[in-house]
């Protein structure tokens, strides 16, 4: 435990304020999304998520405690015992919606913290082997075999969304390779093949629905194009400036799905409307844009490398969960960082801020 | 601190090779949240407006609220038809939980096999979840009691209140109230329903259909804010109904009842009469009574008839939905007799006290035709003729008027076209005549036609409301009026609208003197000795009246049978009207008995009988008034020719 003067001295007050900002907005969001009662109440929620974000901020000002060097020293202990969870969940979870993704009654998704514990072993692997030029494809050998199983962990929880996910928060680094244009073609084509081998016997007939129905809303207007139709309604309805807090007629009377978890980003667009949408999406991509300014302004490798990944992890779930709620992806159920009810992605996100601000405060050590 | 970290690069993070690859992936971060602007923008601001109005219908939701619809009372204001609540059980297919769990509880409930609730609920899916699904429309209120009280126990069942029309007194009446139903595909294409929906009710027959315009009401409507449950959250506005308005008709109940039961057999064994009867107030054309047996229970009709029901009703061969009152065709029988002899007299063919000699038949070439009492009635005059209904009188005096003037008298007196009562279903009737018979028939006429013509058989044709209308020219001195059912239109609030004043269409061709002779022919025929119409006489009042009976077939068929031998359906019917009290009349009864096997006075006088007695039990007379004082009545009567018959029953 050292904190030192100057990493005092160079807290990242920006990074900090951003994503203040940004969790403040959520929980204003977030008490009209569940204004109108959902499953066990208003307030229930609403105090159920201030509880969590305490107790993250708890989590995150002990890991701002802890130099994030010795993150990597522990990188593979924390990666082992993510995969243990992954496993334990497999074996233990009951099936809930499909998946076997929750323990603790559906209060903890493991997957979420392995996404963290990826992205350090990652950092860690890249710092330790720091790409060469020319080295080809032998250098995405040992990347792939880490992310590999969490990835297939998840899959066989069959929590196609979060594992999708996970290999896209892995793939953050491959800007990083040095790998020939030959190369990337082989790497789009092997991904184009594991997508059709998903397609055939990885998704359920109703996931595989749901894409039929991104590809073609008009399907089926009433079944599960629902959600998605009522989404854009919403998101239109907000105009301009918004219907105004609590009073989004689409959010208040409920004609949007899962509101208060995949679908609050419609809530926030309906009653903010343009003007508050593009804040928000100005806030969020500051906050990953700073956080790449972090990387770059690290004193070592493995921070930047860290701090790229963990850009990831915020940046691939909030394009998920957008594309979803615009109706510009398929709707797959993964939650809006920061905005989305939920504890464990509350809990990998505030992880990934304070590891961020960890990086940054140090930028200047040694 | 910080010895373990050797390994750390100085130069790291800010190194040349890492910020080629951050600036990638800071193009990828922008670029991505750059569409998401664009796509805001395509949503909110470009299709803003048309995506605001879809959410808006989304949760708004226009209800509407049926205006009950208006009562019909009698003269009294004793309720005929009105709307009384109807409790709807619908199930939220949505909102079930263990559909089985409420089906069986509501099966005990509903009385209903619970695979039977399930069916009609069935697997709807999307949107469709949230819409009600009927499963009784009408549910008793003990039976609404015990599902509202249960309700914990029912999760998915809803229940509401409607209005739904209510025949207080059953089949009483039913002909004259109609029917109602949902406003069918062919109408909905009129201009007069252009304002109707889809599913509305609207009177159908009779006075539900003739007073639609006044008894519908104005539905209102009510936007409320719904849930994507379609649950209600919030009333925005409200429109209230304005329920129909009321109809105080002319009808005695009292008297509708009397008549009715009347028709009853008396006998288990006998079935009941079928038949018609009008009682008609002379002096303004007001109905007190209009029957037509057998009849149906309209209110099986009001929540939509079931097809078992309506199958039977139609394929019924006594036809119960027809209002024999008004649309019923009959020869009229000797009733005619009395048209008749007004002719003959306006015509001066013969006089009051001419005596025709009756053998008990009447000759015409090879022809002959008998008079109904085989022994003949000897010499009468035309009160005796009228009296015992001699056949032979009227036979000869018909073949001196000729089929033309009889039936310029019978029109004269209001038959062969429709009274103009407010029923749609009324007909015409048939009064022949030379030239009917060329244009219809292609043939000429036959003289022997002309003696049937003159006793009421033949092509004559009448409805029982025109013989009413007949014999009340004749009992007020004249006037042909045009029934009226309706005394007056009220707000449902009971604000008068509009007081129907009686309509005298016509007079009849002949002077009132001969009406006065005519009409001292009926008062014997009721009070006279001999008299085909003792059978209507009422303590205390003179009644005068006319007995007819009618053959359905030709005499030929049923010649050599007994009476109890003959088919029902070849049986006479039986008629007998009157009007009563003689000198200042104030009803008018016409009943007709179908196919009743014997004559007029036997069975339609009693029926006619009761009527008037129970009228007169209603609005007692002083005893009968001395000769002199008759005189002084008919000097009255002249003087103010409706207005103390009127005072009389108010």
């Amino acid at each position: 435990m050292n904190i030192d003067r100057r990493s005092l001295q160079y807290f990242d007050w920006v990074f900090f304020s951003i994503a203040a900002i940004l969790i403040v907005f959520a929980f204003v969001n977030l008490t009209s999304a569940t204004n109108s009662g959902v499953e066990g109440g208003t307030s229930d929620i609403v105090r159920r998520q201030g509880m969590v974000v305490g107790l993250c901020s708890v989590v995150m000002v002990i890991i701002l405690m802890i130099d994030y060097r010795h993150f990597e020293r522990f990188a593979f202990l924390l990666y082992i015992g993510s995969l243990l969870l992954l496993v334990a969940t497999l074996v233990i979870a009951p099936e809930t919606r499909g998946a076997r993704a929750w323990l603790f009654e559906g209060r903890m998704q493991p997957s979420e913290l392995a996404k963290i514990t990826l992205v350090l072993v990652l950092a860690r692997h890249f710092h330790r082997n720091p790409p060469e030029a020319n080295a080809g494809l032998r250098q995405l050998i040992r990347p792939v075999l880490i992310a590999a199983p969490p990835v297939g962990l998840i899959i066989a929880q069959k929590d196609m969304g979060v594992a999708l996910l996970t290999l896209l928060v892995a793939m953050t680094f491959l800007p990083f390779v040095r790998i020939s244009l030959r190369a990337w073609v082989g790497i789009a084509a092997a991904g184009v093949g594991a997508l059709t081998a998903l397609w055939a016997y990885g998704l359920r007939p109703y996931q595989q629905q749901r894409i039929l129905d991104f590809l073609d809303p008009e399907r089926d207007p009433l079944a599960s194009g629902y959600q998605a139709m009522q989404s854009r309604i919403a998101i239109g309805a907000g105009g301009m400036f918004g219907r105004g807090w609590m009073e989004g007629t689409q959010t208040q009377l409920r004609f949007l799905p899962t509101q208060h978890t995949d679908f609050i980003f419609s809530v926030l667009a309906e009653e903010w409307g343009f003007v508050g949408s593009i804040l928000m999406l100005s806030l969020f991509l500051s906050m990953l844009l700073w956080g790449l300014w972090i990387a770059s302004s690290s004193k070592d490798q493995f921070g930047a490398m860290l701090a790229v990944g963990l850009v990831g992890t915020l940046f691939w779930p909030a394009a998920i969960n957008i594309a979803m709620v615009l109706g510009l992806a398929p709707v797959i159920g993964v939650p809006l960082p920061l905005f989305s009810y939920g504890g464990s992605a509350m809990l990998s996100a505030f992880i990934s801020l304070g590891l961020l601000l960890n990086i940054s405060m140090r930028r200047y050590l040694f | 601190m910080s010895s373990g970290y050797g390994d750390g690069r100085l130069s790291g993070g800010g190194s040349q090779e890492n910020s080629g690859s951050l600036g990638v992936i800071a193009a990828v971060l922008i670029l991505t949240f750059f569409t998401f602007s664009l796509r805001l923008f395509q949503l909110q601001i470009v299709d803003g407006a048309q995506l605001r109005s879809r959410s808006e219908q989304n949760f708004v939701r226009t209800v509407r609220l049926e205006a009950p619809r208006g009562d019909i009372v009698d003269r009294e204001g004793r309720i005929l038809a009105s709307t009384r609540p109807a409790y709807r059980v619908q199930i939220i297919p949505n909102e079930l939980h263990r559909g089985d769990r409420t089906f069986r509880a509501l099966s005990q409930i509903l009385g209903e096999a619970p695979g039977e609730i399930s069916k009609r609920v069935g697997h709807p899916t999307g949107r469709r979840r949230f819409q009600p699904v009927v499963l009784r429309g009408d549910l008793g209120y003990e039976r609404f009691a015990q599902v509202e009280s249960h309700r914990y126990a029912l999760p998915g069942v809803v229940t509401n209140i409607g209005p739904r029309r209510h025949y207080v007194e059953d089949d009483l009446a039913a002909h004259l109230l109609g029917t109602i139903g949902e406003v069918g595909t062919r109408q909905l294409a009129l201009p007069q329903f252009s304002d109707y929906i889809a599913g509305e009710i609207v009177g159908q027959f009779g006075l539900e259909a003739e007073l639609e315009a006044h008894l519908r009401g104005h539905a209102g409507g009510r936007n409320l804010v719904v849930d994507v449950a379609g649950r209600e959250i919030e009333l925005l506005d409200e429109i209230k109904p304005i329920p129909g308005g009321r109809v105080v008709l002319t009808l005695d109940l009292d008297l509708q009842r009397v008549a009715e039961e009347a028709f009853r057999s008396s006998d288990p064994e006998v079935p009941d009469h079928m038949g018609a009867l009008v009682a008609i107030d002379p002096s303004n054309g007001e109905i007190l009574a209009l029957v037509s047996l057998p009849s149906y229970d309209p209110n099986s009709f009001a929540g939509g008839i079931d097809s078992k029901t309506w199958d039977q009703l139609i394929s019924d061969p006594w036809k119960p939905l027809r209002n024999r009152a008004v649309s019923g065709e009959y020869s009229p029988g000797s009733t005619y007799k009395a048209v008749i002899a007004a002719a003959g007299l306006a015509e001066e063919e013969i006089t009051q006290e001419e005596e025709i000699f009756c053998p008990g038949y009447y000759r015409m070439g090879r022809r002959v035709y008998r008079c109904w009492k085989r022994g003949g009635h000897g010499d009468v005059a035309m009160e005796q003729a009228l009296k015992e209904s001699c056949d032979v009188y009227f036979y000869n005096l018909g073949v001196r008027l000729g089929i033309d003037r009889m039936a310029h008298y019978a029109k004269g007196f209001g038959f062969g076209r429709a009274t103009g009562i407010n029923l749609a279903a009324e007909k015409a009737g048939l009064i022949p005549t030379m030239e009917w018979k060329r244009r219809v028939k292609g043939e000429e006429w036959i003289k022997g036609e002309t003696v049937s013509a003159a006793i009421g058989q033949g092509y004559n044709l009448v409805t029982p409301i025109q013989l009413a209308v007949a014999y009340a020219a004749i009992a007020n001195g004249g006037r042909v009026l045009r029934p009226q059912l309706v005394k007056r239109f009220e707000t449902w609030d009971r604000e008068v609208l509009k007081i129907m004043i009686p309509e005298e269409r016509s007079r009849v061709p002949v002077s009132r003197e001969i009406i006065e002779v005519v009409r001292d022919a009926l008062i014997a025929v009721v009070e006279g000795e001999r008299g085909t119409g003792g059978r209507a006489r009422v303590p205390g009042i003179i009644v005068a009246g006319k007995s007819g009976t009618t053959q359905v077939v030709s005499l030929d068929l049923v010649k050599n049978l007994e009476p109890e031998e003959i088919p029902i359906g070849y049986r006479d019917h039986a008629l007998f009207v009157a009007f009563a009290p003689a000198m200042e009349p104030e009803i008018v009864v016409v009943a007709l008995v179908e196919h009743a096997g014997k004559g007029g006075g036997t069975v339609a006088a009693p029926i006619v009988q009761k009527v008037l007695a129970r009228y007169f039990e209603k609005h007692p007379r002083e005893p009968a008034p001395e000769p002199t004082q008759v005189v002084l009545v008919q000097e009255r009567l002249q003087g103010h020719p409706q207005g103390h018959a009127q005072e009389g029953r108010q």
